[in-house]
């Protein structure tokens, strides 16, 4: 059997989540007043759209893609932790734990952990102005934020 | 020569000491603002109507149209420097003006942004003055099987934009619609795609996904590059002088997008973002050099510039003359009017002369203000670029969050930036233009009111699309402009072999 190009998978991919979408679109209950058009029309249109695209994206041939082409190569042959691919994994994982610890912990602590742990973790020795300048702009945004523009920011452990 | 004597008048009422302090004011505000991404014009003037709520109706709005296309003005700072557009109006300004910085030609795509906008502004001001009763008659004669035609066009046209694959732009498309149609249908109270989550009912925020398919994403993208450790090249900014030739490169794009981006808004719906979005795909196309579009083309980022703020303005002609709002930030100044006791519409221009040719006078003033506030401190702006990389990067991720957490403050949100950041990685590395699909969110909901409101009209016949001749003459032109591009492909190939 012949391998799939980039694009015949991505297509199958399409394709699947095109099918879901239309079953869930056929779940829409109905309106009780009978109308010409109703809430499940435009999903359906939507998702059969989506299923014929990937049908056409199927059969596309692939052309060299420069996102893809740019990952660091040097970085990849480094230590675990520091790939580019774990870069990414590790900043996903500091942002969903930034999201769940910005209420408890208040937004100046939560955003001055974040800046500060991601610079040094991207390589940034100068620790001293990495605090600096995150503390720095972390309370110059809650500031702005609070005290001039009125949005309400969380305080967390702090007092203010 | 009436026009002339109004114009007289109003300027009689914007130059006036607290008048002139107003604008500044709000073109200073607004700047700022629209620098933060997340912070578009619309929170930007909800945060206003507190202030105005005192002062004189005249003076109010004047304040608060200065903060608008101030704002509108800031976005594009952000989006040239950071390629984190806050505002969805300057959306098309990153796709050049990024690359142009990230060429060390910082400097240059914002004085061409600050100079385009001031052109922009002011050509469509002329307009606004001139031609508004004329044109609000055109608007109003729009039906829903037009507006759906209009939304139909503007998508295509920027899905024709899509060089690599046109396929890989229609499913963005697609997807863009698909997610801007999550929540409660308005017409009949449904709930759709919402997986019974309560975060859901309201939909997925526009702002949400720009920041996460264009700001987060760039992050991302920079770590994969191995952009962590490395510093950012020093002087990145580049000279601010633009050359003889250049000037005339781009006169001709910001003549041409200050009209279309004013024709746009003045259409209900069309705002700056299809304003901006229009100029850019029809400069690309009539460009010999259209090619180099998105590499950091000097056109890219003028065409659009000039479209955005001449479609702010655009979109007071709706506003003022008929009492409709044409998008959501002309809606919050429309409640903003409303709650000063100015009732826009059809009589204002008699019982309210001094709002109306007030605030056409102080958009003259303002644009100067602009000009002369921003060329100055772009240098100051631009040091931005010279932040260590890593901090620079960690500092993007805070401005993301405070955009999204500051708007919903929902936690929920955060995790679905979060979400958006990683599809918008996926899209670039695997060649999905990111465009099509902020548009398409932009514009679902409009497109599927339209579309359903135009078949309950004509009782579930779907030839009503062609039957119009302004919504068949629309199509036929969106089809032409997904037609086009295949066309060239394959007298291009023809051509090769």
């Amino acid at each position: 059997m012949t391998r799939l190009n980039t694009n015949q998978w991505l297509a199958l991919i399409l394709a699947l989540l095109a099918v879901a979408y239309i079953a869930m679109a056929w779940q829409i209950p109905t309106f009780p007043l009978p109308r010409p058009v109703d809430s499940d029309l435009f999903p359906k249109v939507l998702g059969f759209s989506l299923l014929i695209l990937s049908g056409f994206l199927f059969f596309e041939k692939p052309t060299p893609i420069a996102g893809a082409d740019d990952i660091d190569q040097e970085a990849q042959q480094g230590p675990l932790l520091l790939t580019p691919w774990a870069r990414i994994i590790v900043t996903s994982l500091a942002i969903a734990a930034y999201a769940f610890l910005l209420v408890p912990i208040g937004f100046v602590l939560a955003s001055t952990l974040l800046c500060v742990g991601l610079t040094a973790y991207y390589g940034y020795r100068r620790h001293t102005v990495n605090l600096a300048t995150s503390l720095g702009v972390v309370l110059a945004l809650y500031l702005t934020m609070t005290r001039v523009m009125d949005v309400y920011l969380p305080t967390g452990v702090l007092p203010f | 020569m009436d026009a002339f004597n109004n114009l007289m008048y109003g300027f009689g009422i914007a130059l006036e000491p607290m008048n002139i302090a107003y604008v500044f004011a709000g073109v200073f505000a607004g700047t700022i603002i629209g620098m933060l991404p997340g912070l578009g014009p619309i929170s930007a003037l909800a945060l206003m109507i507190p202030i105005t709520f005192s002062m004189e109706p005249s003076s109010g709005l004047i304040l608060m149209a200065g903060v608008y296309y101030g704002a509108i003005f800031g976005g594009s700072t952000s989006s040239i420097l950071l390629n984190a557009p806050g505002v969805a109006g300057t959306v098309a300004t990153s796709f050049d003006g990024y690359p142009m910085a990230k060429k060390g030609l910082a400097g240059k795509a914002l004085a061409i942004a600050a100079y385009s906008s001031f052109v922009g502004g002011t050509v469509s001001v002329i307009f606004l003055m001139l031609v508004a009763p004329l044109l609000s008659k055109v608007a109003v004669s729009f039906g829903p099987s037009e507006y759906f035609a209009l939304m139909v066009l503007g998508l295509t046209a920027v899905v024709s934009l899509s060089d690599k694959s046109l396929v890989k732009g229609l499913i963005a498309a697609v997807v863009g619609v698909i997610i801007s149609i999550v929540g409660i249908d308005m017409q009949t109270g449904t709930e759709r795609f919402t997986f019974g989550s309560i975060q859901l009912l309201d939909g997925i925020d526009f702002l949400v996904v720009a920041l996460g398919i264009f700001a987060l994403a760039e992050v991302f993208y920079m770590l994969l590059r191995g952009g962590g450790g490395k510093e950012a090249p020093r002087n990145a900014i580049g000279s601010l002088k633009l050359t003889r030739s250049e000037v005339k490169e781009i006169a001709g794009p910001v003549g041409r997008s200050s009209v279309l981006g004013f024709f746009t808004g003045v259409l209900p719906g069309a705002g700056a973002t299809i304003g901006s979005f229009l100029g850019y795909s029809m400069e690309k196309r009539i460009a010999k050099d259209g090619h180099t579009f998105g590499q950091g083309n000097i056109k890219g980022v003028a065409a659009p510039e000039a479209a955005n703020n001449a479609a702010c303005t655009g979109s007071f002609v709706p506003l003022l003359t008929l009492g409709v709002p044409g998008s959501g930030t002309t809606a919050v100044l429309l409640g903003a009017l409303l709650v000063m006791g100015v009732n826009p519409g059809p009589m204002m221009l008699e019982q309210r002369p001094d709002v109306f040719w007030g605030v056409v006078a102080s958009m003259y003033i303002g644009n100067i203000f602009l000009l002369a506030l921003n060329l100055p401190l772009i240098p100051y702006i631009a040091k931005i670029l010279d932040m260590p990389r890593p901090l620079l990067l960690s500092l993007i991720l805070i401005f993301c969050m405070i955009g999204v957490y500051g708007m919903s403050f929902s936690v929920f949100d955060l995790l679905l930036l979060l979400g958006f950041g990683l599809v918008g990685l996926g899209m670039r590395l695997f060649g999905f233009p990111a465009a099509p699909l902020i548009l398409a969110l932009i514009l679902g909901n409009i497109m599927e009111e339209s579309m359903r409101r135009a078949l309950q009209i004509s009782g579930g016949d779907w030839t009503t699309f062609i039957d119009k001749p302004i919504s068949l003459g629309l199509l036929l032109v969106a089809l032409l402009s997904l037609g086009l591009p295949l066309l060239k492909k394959r007298r291009k190939k023809s051509a090769a072999a």
